[in-house]
């Protein structure tokens, strides 16, 4: 994010204005956000559980994470999700904005309706999903139908995750199709017609063209699903119940988090510790993909 | 889209009813609109079908099988019987009233925080800028689930909790909300407000008369998320919240999960209630909406 | 308790702790002393009961309010899912209402950090009008005292269904009575069916190998003991269960909510349900309603095991006479006996399953079960212990899936379990 340059006389403002403008939003975020995941990384120093005040334990909780499966099952799975994931969010918002960008009669109805996914609450697209998926609901009846027979989504360690990577798409796909017909809009028309002049079909233009023109876009959506899927929650808890499908083999690193720190037994320390390196992770994420990009710029 | 395409002119139309063109105004072909029309349409059945199916099921009635193979799409005897029964078990209209009253003041602080401070981090400059944007990116990469018991303790020490404002309060001006309206700021042109500059409106007048209406479809995004999120919220409300006066629909619709589990009829009559109002408001705002995308809201 | 809180204070100081340090520090608690004058407002939490029984409760509070003049109680009502969290927030918070509706393992917790009342110092005349095994519930090893009236139990029959019993060739009159006729019979049924109907729906949970006879925790409490080799027995058995289709292919993920749906659609034989359960079929599945055979919990002991609820007093209460007269008048017999009859559940009360209601046939089935569940309940036992928490219910969940897949012998799974369980158990202590 590059600090534009304004013009020097709209600089000069009145020293305190500023600040009074950012106030709310700074006093809300510092107070309901920034100021408890402090309490938060101070607590991952210390063994406190829900009701009973911890003591400082020093690093003890992330030794101990070394050496607890479940933080390394749940590593592989926020992990996996992010492969699984971003790829498909990163190609097929770009082809459905390609499909809905043209002005053909209706297009404004089916650009809204892509886009309701996106607008329901993600406990209500679990509960859709949990019975369309279910053993008896109707992908399975139309599978049955067709002769395929039922398959168990909701209950193979593997087509869990993968249903729930399904539903994280499916969910997301009218939100970054909005953010690339932005993106689009932008692409000037003489390119794709220089392209069209020099005999590129339809596919030679989407790569020399398309591509390179909403590249930028690209890599903010990349940057903005592995994030959002390295902390994936709801998605998998709703899908795979709360501890986390077979044999918990289907806990993502923020479900650890939401298991081990909640209820009256809570160990918020240790949970601290969890959501402390889930926070560096996505930090970290966020600067890779950045990164990456400005290496292949230069 | 071929380069013949291209070189006809445009006032000849082959088939007068099937005259359409894109958005640069030349026609398109035939079959490759019927492929488009087609291509449309099942990505309509995938994105809304889901839906539709849950409002069948809501709209079956206690005889109707709905578990078959094949399975029936639409119900053979229609009836709000279900939505009776939602109504019977929760005061429905009680809590969408409150759920209604927190998303809509979610609306109004997050179009108004985030506007100011976004044209706080977008267009003034003052020493300490790079840290009140830092601050805004960071909040949006905490993970939430980890420090809500603290959040509640913060709400009480406020006096705040059981009340809809303590409800509102963490979520009344998002992060990402924030960023949102930075970056539509960012991509206003600097010439407009520099004209006012010179006329002698104050900082308060360029933000209001001018960068202002020019970002109207970033803060019909920001109402959306702003109602979206606090509409769909359990958890926090959930805590907050004592008294059964002032539970919200999510809570609500809650009891049925866990009272009548086993009835995928009422289940799903309750989750059509709580998915109306967000596609009515959608689609009210969808205009706005679509135009706020074209100003580059969501542009890195 | 409270030099460790001033030495946490400290610390905390020290640390900078952010200010939602604990809400359990302070001495800023009511007395324990419930022989004053029964006045002043307070607060009474329930769990998930406003939707069916709104009217029960709104009566309930005006007697009492009647009988107490001075008193004013205000109801609220949770629903089903977080209510933990909901209880932790408000514990640590210091918001916690001034009678809360709890289940033993929710009591533990708050009775080690100081919120729970004890109610054997402050309501001991009252025992003797509950069952002991009732009253026994909510005492926390580790700590004296008792720290919440026992309110209604719970138990219930093992649901068949008769037609998939005929079809598999098994005898729909003479359901399986033991831990090797039900494993025997299930085998049969899967083997018959080609895989295609499973009897049982649900993994072993921590009650299922108490009741198989399993010592679930040594005698001092202070350790769990359930990888014995009997529990190792059980585990064995239904692996190969699991391995033959008559455990349920997606056992591993159910929930009661699932298994029960799957065995209103016929696609598990069998299923533990309650009274409350008999209704349900009625009106969803008329079809399945002629075909259900009821038949007694399996168990090894002799004993069934049951579901209690409790009604804990915040021991910070302002208001310490009312609070605990009204936990004792929601619990009274009367009052249980009455909301006994409005919804299938039972009174813990003694001498209340006693009457007619609870031992009078009138050639109904819902009677017949809650007569049968009624007797049983005279000795049944609460087998999931106190102390066991939900990370703990996780961990052994995940560990006895482990097992099933085959992926771990079911002695080294339990040993596993056993270890984490072991560990969750030092730190909560």
């Amino acid at each position: 994010m590059a600090t534009p340059t304004a013009p020097s006389r709209v600089r000069r403002q009145l020293p305190t204005s500023p600040w009074l403008f950012a106030a709310p939003g700074l006093l809300i975020t510092g107070a309901f956000v920034l100021h408890p995941f402090v309490s938060t990384v101070v607590n991952s120093f210390t063994d406190r559980r829900t009701l009973i005040p911890g003591h400082f334990v020093g690093l003890a909780n992330f030794r101990e994470l070394l050496h607890d499966d479940m933080f390394w099952t749940g590593l592989r799975n926020s992990t996996l999700y992010i492969v699984g994931v971003v790829p498909a969010l990163v190609i097929l918002p770009l082809l459905l904005a390609l499909l809905v960008q043209k002005n053909i009669p209706g297009i404004t109805f089916f650009r809204s309706a892509f886009y309701t996914p996106v607008v329901a609450s993600i406990v209500v697209v679990g509960l859709i999903w949990v019975w369309l998926l279910d053993e008896r609901g109707l992908v399975n009846s139309l599978l049955e139908t067709v002769g395929i027979g039922r398959v168990g989504f909701l209950s193979d360690q593997w087509l869990l995750l993968l249903s729930a990577m399904a539903v994280t798409v499916w969910k997301g796909l009218g939100y970054y199709m909005i953010i690339y017909l932005a993106a689009l809009a932008n692409v000037p028309r003489e390119l794709h017609e220089a392209a069209a002049v020099d005999g590129a079909g339809p596919v030679r233009r989407f790569l020399d063209v398309t591509v390179p023109a909403v590249r930028p876009t690209m890599v903010l959506v990349a940057a903005l699903s592995s994030v959002a899927a390295f902390k994936v929650f709801s998605e998998v808890y709703l899908m795979a119940g709360p501890s986390g499908g077979p044999a918990g083999e289907d806990t993502t690193l923020v479900m650890l988090v939401q298991r081990t720190g909640t209820g009256l037994t809570g160990r918020v320390g240790y949970a601290s510790a969890l959501s402390v390196v889930v926070f560096v992770v996505t930090v970290a994420l966020m600067l890779l993909v950045l990164r990456a990009d400005r290496k292949e710029e230069s | 889209m071929s380069v013949l395409e291209k070189v006809r002119p445009r006032q000849e139309p082959v088939v007068r009813e099937l005259r359409v063109t894109d958005e640069h105004g030349r026609r398109v072909r035939v079959w490759e609109l019927v492929l488009r029309y087609a291509l449309l349409l099942a990505v309509l059945a995938l994105t809304v079908g889901p839906f539709l199916w849950q409002l069948s099921t809501s709209l079956k009635g206690p005889t109707e099988d709905i578990f078959g193979s094949p399975p029936e799409f639409l119900p053979s005897h229609p009836t709000l019987h279900n939505y009776e029964r939602v109504a019977d078990t929760i005061p429905v209209w009680d809590y969408a009233l409150n759920s209604l009253k927190v998303a809509s003041a979610s609306v109004v602080t997050n179009c108004v925080g985030s506007a100011l401070a976004g044209y706080a981090l977008a267009r003034l400059r003052y020493r300490g800028r790079g840290v009140a944007t830092l601050v805004f990116v960071l909040a949006m990469l905490v993970p939430v689930e980890g420090i809500i018991i603290a959040q509640f303790t913060t709400m009480r020490e406020l006096g705040l909790n059981n009340t809809l404002i303590g409800v509102v309060l963490p979520g009344s001006i998002g992060a990402m909300n924030v960023l949102l309206m930075r970056n539509a700021f960012r991509n206003l042109p600097y010439e407009i407000e520099e004209a006012a500059y010179v006329d002698g409106a104050n900082v308060w007048q360029r933000f209001w008369r001018i960068a202002l209406p020019s970002v109207k479809g970033t803060l019909a995004v920001v109402a959306i998320f702003a109602f979206m999120g606090a509409w769909d919220d359990f958890l926090w409300p959930l805590i907050v919240l004592s008294d059964p006066d002032k539970f919200t629909l999510t809570i609500g619709l809650n009891y049925l999960h866990g009272t009548f589990a086993n009835d995928e009829r009422l289940v799903a009559a309750g989750t059509v209630i709580a998915v109306a109002p967000l596609i009515a408001l959608f689609a009210c705002l969808q205009r706005y909406f679509f135009r706020g995308v074209g100003e580059g809201a969501v542009k890195g | 308790m409270r030099i460790s809180r001033r030495t946490f204070a400290a610390a905390a100081v020290a640390l900078v702790l952010p200010l939602s340090a604990c809400g359990s520090g302070g001495d800023d608690g009511g007395s324990t002393d419930a022989s004053g004058k029964v006045e002043g407002n307070i607060t009474f939490q329930t769990w998930n009961l406003r939707a069916n029984f709104k009217p029960y409760f709104e009566g309930l509070i005006a007697d009492f309010e009647k009988k107490y003049p001075g008193t004013r109680v205000k109801w609220i009502d949770q629903p089903a899912e977080g209510y933990a969290d909901k209880i932790s927030a408000d514990a640590a918070g210091g918001t916690l209402p001034d009678v809360v509706n709890v289940s033993p393992d929710l009591v533990a917790p708050l009775a080690e950090a100081g919120l729970a009342l004890d109610l054997d110092k402050a309501a001991g005349k009252y025992r003797s009008e509950y069952l002991d095994g009732a009253w026994a519930s909510h005492r926390i090893p580790g700590l004296s005292g008792t720290y919440a009236f026992p309110w209604y139990l719970n138990t219930g029959p093992l649901f068949y269904n008769k037609s998939l019993f005929t079809k598999a060739g098994l005898d729909p009159s003479t359901p399986p009575k033991t831990y090797d006729e039900l494993f025997t019979d299930a085998l049969q049924m899967a083997k018959k069916t080609d895989g295609k109907v499973a009897t049982l729906a649900n993994v072993p949970t921590i009650e299922d190998f108490g009741r198989y006879g399993v010592q679930l925790m040594n005698k001092e409490g202070t350790g769990f003991a359930f990888n014995d080799a009997k529990g190792v027995g059980l585990l064995t058995k239904y692996k190969e269960l699991y391995d033959a289709k008559a455990l349920d292919p997606q056992a591993l993920t159910a929930t009661p909510e699932s298994s029960g749906k799957k065995f209103l659609t016929e696609a598990v034989a069998m299923n533990p349900g309650s009274a409350l359960d008999l209704g349900n079929f009625k009106k969803q599945a008329p079809g399945l309603y002629k075909n259900i055979g009821i038949t007694d919990q399996i168990t090894s002991t002799g004993h069934v095991n049951m579901y209690v609820m409790g009604v804990m007093v915040n021991s910070r209460t302002k208001h310490t006479p009312a609070a605990v007269a009204f936990a004792h008048f929601v619990t009274d017999a009367q009052n249980q006996m009455s909301f006994a009859e409005k919804v299938a559940i039972f009174p813990s009360t003694a001498g209340s399953l006693d009457d007619p209601y609870f031992t009078k046939e009138d050639g109904t089935d819902e009677t017949r079960v809650r007569i049968a569940a009624a007797k049983s309940l005279k000795n049944a036992v609460n087998y999931t212990p106190v102390l066991f928490s939900e990370q703990m219910k996780t961990a052994l969940r995940n560990e006895v899936a482990k097992a099933l897949q085959g992926k771990e012998s079911p002695k080294a799974a339990l040993d596993n379990a056993v270890k984490a369980c072991d560990q969750l158990l030092k730190q909560q202590g």
